[in-house]
């Protein structure tokens, strides 16, 4: 059974189609990375899914079920743009407000542990408004986490967040997902995406241009050996002879050759032509350039 | 995995949404400023025109009796003279300044976000409110009434209620209709502050154009000599007004944005 499953999902705000017959597949245990750029509808589509808009049309199932069933709505965990917190209460007494809401049993119990999974044991006595932008996110978190969620929506979790948070904010992810966790997670911060995400969901007007699995991103993402030689121009036609493509990335001046090892192209320049290459690597094409060139193409 | 969350049914969801309000409400500065203002109120009123006047002059006239603070006998007070201006009824105007801060609140912080993605039962939300919305106006109520005494106390104004008009038993009928009849005002608050949601202003200032216009009711439906009748019609309307504004109120929750 998939967590969520959205078929011909559409919003519209007078005019404007937000979101546009919008397909979608999160399978259980997921960390799917939703990506898109600003105003492509990422927000929209995850505020419907947890019911705070209704739909102009499709429909959204949650764990095979509809998603306004209250079995399905109270095994969701929710950080949409920021944590819905009272700024002149502590932490602890705004989390014992949806701890209260959400009915649970043993509710400072519950508290502790989820600060204690957000390393925020510290802050619960903390008024929210004197928190610093990457704690709010952090307790954020915790509030989603209370009563132990089967689906975590979040919308741009790490932003704001320090190097120490992002590692953090990974960690917590991770181990949710290993626990068996759905994470639907929308970021800008594609590099951070890419070292947990094991499902993606490319969104543009509205529209799913692509779903993909980590495995089917590395496949399409191939290594790659960047170099430079004194003659870039000439290098770049004898590559593009013998291995079929080479490109020139023209923001950091290296040619790039794909599915060749780094060793038989220095030798194959220097032992043919003579060609000395001053700097080389190998590398891989990163979400983030993935990304830009899908949308790139896109727009051609 | 699963969630530790207790559905419940409708009684266990309702205690537990009235227990957060309950909880929200009274831990929040503008309820307790709400009760001070209502507390001070008919102090400052009726010590303020009683002495301004030096006993001779506009301000000793208009507050003769302690109980104009409460009402007038017939529910003739819809003149434009102090005493039917500033009485009880200011605070219809108070309740629903009230009602728009508290549920503002809830939309401005995200705190809504929060509760309507986890229960999807907008109607627990709206009855709770109304029920705690309720229960605060009708302490300001009591409070004012007790500002009334200690205010016509240190003016040293009558309390003799037949001067006026009322009768022990017809003062007793009056608050119990005025209390119930600010469910009427808590409806309509309620109802334009989902409207409104983080637009405070606006939920304040189409809450306090409505209460304008059933400002003159407020008399004639709470006189100082009610009876039977004004009771009955208030006990008894008041919950069914907020009853179906409340219905609206939840038509407007689920078909618009919550955030």
């Amino acid at each position: 059974m998939n967590a969520i499953e959205i078929r011909n999902l559409t919003k519209t705000f007078g005019e404007k189609r937000a979101v546009d017959g919008l397909n979608m597949t999160v399978p259980q245990g997921a960390i799917y990375g939703f990506i898109g750029e600003n105003g492509s509808g990422k927000s929209t589509t995850e505020k419907l899914i947890c019911g705070l808009i209704r739909q102009s049309g499709g429909e959204i199932k949650l764990f095979g079920k509809n998603r306004d069933d209250p079995e399905v709505r109270s095994k969701i965990g929710v950080l949409i743009e920021a944590p819905g917190c009272f700024p002149n209460y502590t932490v602890w007494n705004n989390m014992k407000l949806q701890a209260a809401n959400l009915g649970l049993k043993h509710e400072d119990e519950e508290i502790r542990r989820v600060l204690h999974l957000v390393r925020m044991d510290g802050a619960a006595s903390n008024k929210f408004k004197n928190c610093s932008l990457g704690m709010k996110q952090r307790i954020g978190i915790a509030f989603a986490l209370l009563g132990n969620p089967a689906l975590l929506v979040l919308d741009e979790p790490i932003n704001g967040l320090d190097a120490d948070g992002m590692r953090i904010m990974r960690e917590i992810l991770t181990d949710l997902s290993k626990r068996g966790v759905t994470v639907l997670i929308s970021s800008h911060i594609l590099g951070e995406l890419e070292k947990i995400a094991t499902h993606y969901g490319i969104i543009r007007g509205g529209k799913m241009l692509k779903e993909m699995t980590a495995e089917q991103l590395n496949a399409d993402c191939p290594t790659y050996v960047a170099l430079k030689t004194d003659d870039m121009e000439k290098t770049r036609d004898i590559l593009q002879r013998a291995f079929g493509r080479a490109d020139m990335d023209e923001q950091t001046g290296e040619i790039r050759v794909y599915g060749v090892l780094a060793q038989d192209v220095a030798k194959y320049l220097f032992g043919n032509f003579g060609i000395a290459v001053s700097e080389i690597r190998t590398a891989k094409i990163s979400l983030e350039e993935y990304y830009i060139n899908l949308m790139q193409e896109g727009k051609k | 995995m699963n969630a530790n969350v207790k559905n419940g049914d409708f009684g266990k969801r309702l205690k537990t949404m009235l227990k957060v309000d309950a909880l929200r409400m009274f831990t929040m500065p503008t309820v307790w400023i709400m009760f001070g203002i209502s507390l001070a109120l008919p102090v400052v009123i009726l010590v303020m025109t009683s002495f301004v006047g030096g006993g001779t002059g506009e301000g000793a006239m208009a507050f003769t009796n302690v109980w104009q603070a409460i009402g007038s006998a017939g529910g003739n007070a819809t003149g434009m003279d102090l005493a039917s201006m500033c009485n009880i009824n200011l605070l219809y105007f108070l309740v629903m300044i009230f009602v728009c801060l508290f549920v503002g609140e809830d939309f401005r912080s995200g705190y809504s976000k929060n509760l309507f993605t986890v229960r999807s039962k907008k109607s627990d939300y709206v009855l709770s409110k109304t029920i705690v919305l309720f229960a605060a106006a009708a302490v300001m109520f009591l409070l004012y009434f007790l500002g009334a005494m200690i205010g016509g106390g240190i003016a040293g104004l009558s309390f003799d209620p037949s001067e006026v008009g009322g009768s022990a038993g017809g003062i007793f009928a009056c608050m119990i209709s005025k209390i119930f009849f600010v469910l009427v005002f808590v409806g309509i608050a309620l109802t334009l502050s989902t409207v409104g949601k983080q637009k405070l202003w606006l939920s304040i200032l189409c809450s306090l154009a409505a209460g304008m216009l059933l400002f003159t009711m407020i008399p004639m439906m709470t006189p100082l000599d009610a009876g039977g009748f004004q009771v009955v019609l208030c006990v008894l309307g008041g919950p069914l007004f907020a009853l179906g504004l409340g219905a609206v109120s939840c038509v407007i929750l689920r078909k618009t944005s919550l955030c």
